[in-house]
């Protein structure tokens, strides 16, 4: 085997002039050194030349497919620079800050907000003014008119009727 | 998707794009290297359709790990290194499963290859290229998985007894054991095929 070792190149070089001269003095040495010699360069330049026995398109299909059940693949990505790390975390946290503090003021002024907003619009609307007595108030501020509905039974039946009032 | 015309790109152009997660970049790579591939795999198993799941099984993993590709080597030696791994987990399933041969036995027993008669001409020489490749397959496929595995990281893959034992988990020793006696065993196979030719 050290003579294996000296045909790779795997000897120091003081062993290797030894062996050197061992196989210039032994025949069978140099005999063996020659065989191994021989098979290696036939290895070296015969390397069987093999294509891959099923299409492309197949091959890549079966592969294809496992990527894609595997996926999300874990190619790694560039580190992030600052600007995208600002982008990636702070963004998101100012957009999520702002909507917490927007919700806070509208849930605060609702009331107020809803009330201006309504006579600022001079919209119609309709308020149940006594909470008991079966009457509703129709109020529309653009055409001046103001209806009141009134519920009440009449000849002692158990339906509920409404007559309007117009009050200008 | 780029507009990066995949078949013209050079394999670092093809592995960069494949990395951002451009499969077809990744494809054009199967493409182009997928023979050289599923060659090694078969040098190292000697059965087809073993190695055409373990070059696939390579390139899946090639695609998982491209992350971690860092272009020390080529992209293709890369790839080879991942085959060949997974060739050698394979080999040791299948040795468990298989009780020894009388190679090995001969090999423990240690000097069947010192007997071995020393074939004094060169049995390959005069042959044409295609015919020596032919002999050579041949030869390597009569080899025990142990024998042609070393032989093929030695002479296909040029790596050394240091790295071979690293890659396959053994000791150096058993290395030079092993491509001694696949070397001897190779000359007197190939010098019987002249023969008979």
């Amino acid at each position: 085997m050290k003579l294996q070792a000296f045909l790779d190149g795997e000897l120091p070089a003081r062993e290797a002039r030894e062996i050197l001269t061992w196989t210039q003095r032994d025949r069978e040495a140099s005999s063996l050194l020659a065989e191994l010699r021989n098979t290696r360069q036939a290895l070296a330049k015969s390397e069987p030349h093999l294509s891959l026995p099923e299409s492309r398109e197949f091959f890549w299909s079966k592969i294809e497919r496992e990527i894609q059940r595997l996926e999300p693949h874990p190619v790694a990505a560039p580190p992030p620079s600052g600007f995208a790390a600002l982008r990636r975390w702070f963004f998101p946290a100012a957009a999520v800050s702002a909507l917490v503090i927007a919700g806070m003021i509208a849930y605060f002024q609702a009331p107020t907000a809803a009330v201006q907003t309504v006579a600022d619009a001079d919209a119609p609307t309709v308020e149940t003014t006594l909470a008991n007595s079966d009457a509703t108030t129709y109020r529309d501020a653009s055409e001046g008119t103001t209806l009141v509905l009134f519920s009440y039974a009449v000849d002692n039946s158990p339906v509920k009727n409404k007559k309007p009032t117009a009050i200008n | 998707m780029s507009g990066m015309n995949y078949s013209a790109s050079a394999d670092d152009a093809l592995v960069k794009a494949a990395r951002q997660g451009e499969l077809a970049a990744f494809e054009e790579l199967v493409f182009r290297h997928r023979d050289q591939i599923y060659a090694r795999a078969f040098s190292m198993t000697r059965h087809e359709e073993d190695a055409v799941d373990l070059s696939q099984e390579a390139w899946i993993k090639g695609w998982q790990r491209l992350g971690q590709f860092q272009g020390d080597s080529s992209f293709t030696t890369w790839m080879t290194r991942i085959v060949i791994n997974l060739c050698l987990d394979h080999l040791r399933k299948q040795r468990r499963h298989r009780t020894d041969s009388i190679e090995e036995l001969d090999e423990d027993s240690g000097g069947v290859e010192r007997q071995m008669p020393v074939v004094t001409v060169n049995p390959t020489a005069g042959l044409e290229r295609a015919e020596l490749r032919k002999k050579i397959d041949g030869a390597l496929g009569q080899l025990t998985a142990e024998h042609h595995t070393v032989l093929v990281l030695h002479e296909f893959e040029d790596m050394d007894y240091k790295t071979i034992a690293k890659t396959v988990g053994c000791s150096m020793g058993t290395v030079m054991s092993r491509l001694f006696y696949a070397r001897r065993k190779m000359a007197a196979l190939l010098a019987d095929v002249r023969k008979e030719s």
